[in-house]
């Protein structure tokens, strides 16, 4: 057990608050829609480092499970996401969400 | 672990299957027929599979709670009576569907809509994390493409910004629900309810993070700043939908991580915050909406506030509060659809008109829509002869009977504000002016004039005839 544990849980979870507070940030400055979904998909990796290290340490393999569920709605949502922005700005010369402000209020 | 999965497994999530199969049938109809399907036939295939869902998930709440799959899923009266007013405002919101959505769009229109309303049946059944995360983002996928569904600007930006914000707010929940497995080891709710959990910090953290998720959803104050912008840009039938299928599964999911989730003692600490965001909701949407001139963002502003009401109804964690919340929310679906339906019937080909300055004269024009209106609008307020006034009631004396009094003297405040922001659309309704604001296109809309007609008798029904569902409790095994 202490062999196979030779990496504590609480470096993964400091790794993985570190990834998702990159993701954060990166989805709180960039301006560039496909940057903020690519951020997204860094919190949302982050959580699912987060899901396997705890599965790992719990034995329990709902965790391995619900990464592979996360995996596959991220894909959907990717596909789903650029489909929008290519929508928003196809007729754009730059991709920035500034530019995308008819609503205001 | 091993789970047998049996028939009854099934049937506990039967009508969610059945929704999700007439939105395959829809499309595949529309593939065969040699033109487009037409809009009444995927309309009334969407409504049938959902009133069959209704009727099939409804056989089921009198009889006692099941889990199913290994406690992925619980069939529960509390789940079913979630089911049946997310199903009602699938429907409610899917025959309004009409221009300015484009007829070779109408079979997607109608397949996502129901499978958004899927999604948020699982979340309103979830009995772990993981049911949660797929409804969650069942749902929210199949609103972005929504959103973006009309030919105009407004609508592909509404898209574009319920898109990046939203899936933000899924990545923190995500987050917070990884921590949660962290803590407890499961990803089941009822496991997360074990007292040796109370002072775990994994569970403060990702209880925290999972509430900053709901309170996304929910659009709770400080993360109130999209719904505005996608309530106005989205297509109407889309805007209605969101105001209350996504409302209604993320109350379910907070209710039951608030009633069965959290060890006993916390709740107390852990969702403070959520009350103190829910008295600032109150105020802070009513007195946004003062400021709005389009009955799409009024109504926003408005979803705010209520949200916060039916949180009211919820501190202090009673029975009554549950039962009290459920018909305040069932009340706020019916009124907001109805609300909906007068505003469909004014909308044109290429325009909705949703702008204030449209209904100037409409009392005129159209007495009996405006008469509806304003009915669907005082509700909204809590005037008396309404059924919004008679839930107002209901959840004063539970948060004062909870101990949550301070709650409801901001929810008194927060309606006496909003008197004024709804009368402004009655004052425009009945504002003479000799200028026709009628649009092109101006087609008849029979279907919504027949939900708005449903709505008004269902809030009468409901105002003589009070139902408060007491079926709800426990909701976890």
């Amino acid at each position: 057990m202490s062999q196979m544990m030779a990496v504590p849980v609480s470096y993964y979870v400091g790794l993985s608050a570190v990834i998702f507070f990159i993701g954060v940030a990166g989805v709180l400055v960039r301006r560039n829609p496909l940057i903020m979904l690519m951020s997204i998909e860094l919190m949302f990796n982050a959580a699912n480092l987060l899901f396997m290290a705890f599965a790992r340490a719990w034995l329990h393999n709902a965790g391995h499970i619900f990464a592979f569920l996360v995996i596959t709605v991220a894909a959907a949502e990717a596909a789903i996401g650029l489909a929008i922005v290519v929508t928003v700005f196809r007729s754009a010369k730059h991709v920035d969400v500034d530019d995308v402000a008819l609503m205001k209020g | 672990m091993t789970i047998n999965v049996t028939n009854a497994d099934w049937n506990a999530v039967a009508p969610i299957i059945i929704v999700a199969i007439t939105g395959l049938l829809v499309l595949l109809l529309d593939l065969l027929s040699p033109k487009n399907i037409s809009r009444y036939a995927a309309i009334l295939l969407g409504a049938a599979g959902m009133i069959v869902a209704g009727v099939v998930a409804s056989l089921a709440y009198w009889s006692p709670a099941y889990v199913a799959f290994g406690g992925a899923f619980i069939q529960s009266g509390f789940g079913i009576v979630f089911q049946l007013i997310i199903l009602i405002a699938g429907i409610g919101s899917l025959i309004l569907v009409r221009p300015p959505v484009q007829n070779e769009r109408i079979a997607g229109a109608t397949a996502l809509m129901l499978w958004g309303t899927c999604g948020a049946m699982l979340m309103a059944g979830a009995g772990n994390l993981m049911v949660v995360f797929l409804g969650l983002e069942l749902l929210s996928l199949a609103l972005y493409c929504l959103c973006g569904l009309a030919d105009r600007p407004s609508s592909r930006e509404s898209a574009l910004k319920y898109l990046i914000l939203s899936s933000t707010a899924s990545g923190f929940m995500l987050y917070g629900m990884a921590l949660l497995f962290g803590a407890s080891g499961s990803v089941a709710f009822a496991d997360l309810a074990n007292p040796a959990l109370a002072s775990s910090a994994l569970l403060w953290v990702g209880g925290g993070l999972f509430l900053v998720g709901i309170a996304f959803k929910l659009s709770l104050v400080p993360f109130h700043a999209w719904s505005p912008d996608v309530y106005e840009g989205a297509p109407l039938p889309v805007t209605a939908f969101m105001s209350v299928a996504t409302k209604a599964g993320t109350l379910a999911v907070f209710a039951r991580f608030m009633y069965a989730a959290l060890p006993a003692g916390t709740a107390d600490r852990l969702l403070l915050p959520i009350w103190i965001v829910a008295a600032i909701s109150m105020i802070a949407g009513n007195v946004g909406m003062l400021a709005q001139h389009d009955l799409k963002r009024l109504i926003a502003y408005s979803g705010i506030a209520q949200v916060g009401y039916i949180l009211t109804a919820l501190a202090g964690g009673t029975h009554l509060g549950l039962r009290y919340a459920i018909y305040y929310l069932a009340a706020y679906t019916f009124m907001n659809l109805g609300a909906f339906a007068i505003a469909t019937t004014m909308s044109g080909d290429r325009e909705e008109g949703s702008h204030l300055a449209n209904y100037r004269g409409y009392g005129r024009r159209n007495p009996v829509g405006a008469a509806l209106m304003t009915f669907f609008l005082l509700a909204m307020a809590g005037l008396p002869p309404t059924a919004g006034f008679l839930g107002k009631i209901l959840i004063l004396s539970s948060s004062v009977g909870a101990g949550y009094a301070w709650l409801g003297v901001v929810l008194i405040i927060g309606t006496a504000i909003s008197l004024y922001a709804y009368a402004k659309v009655v004052r425009a309704m009945y504002q003479r002016d000799e200028h026709v604001h009628a649009f092109e296109g101006h087609a008849p809309a029979p279907l919504a004039w027949a939900s708005a007609a449903i709505c008004f008798v269902v809030i009468i029904v409901m105002t003589f005839y009070p139902y408060t569902p007491s079926n709800v409790l426990p909701i976890v095994k």
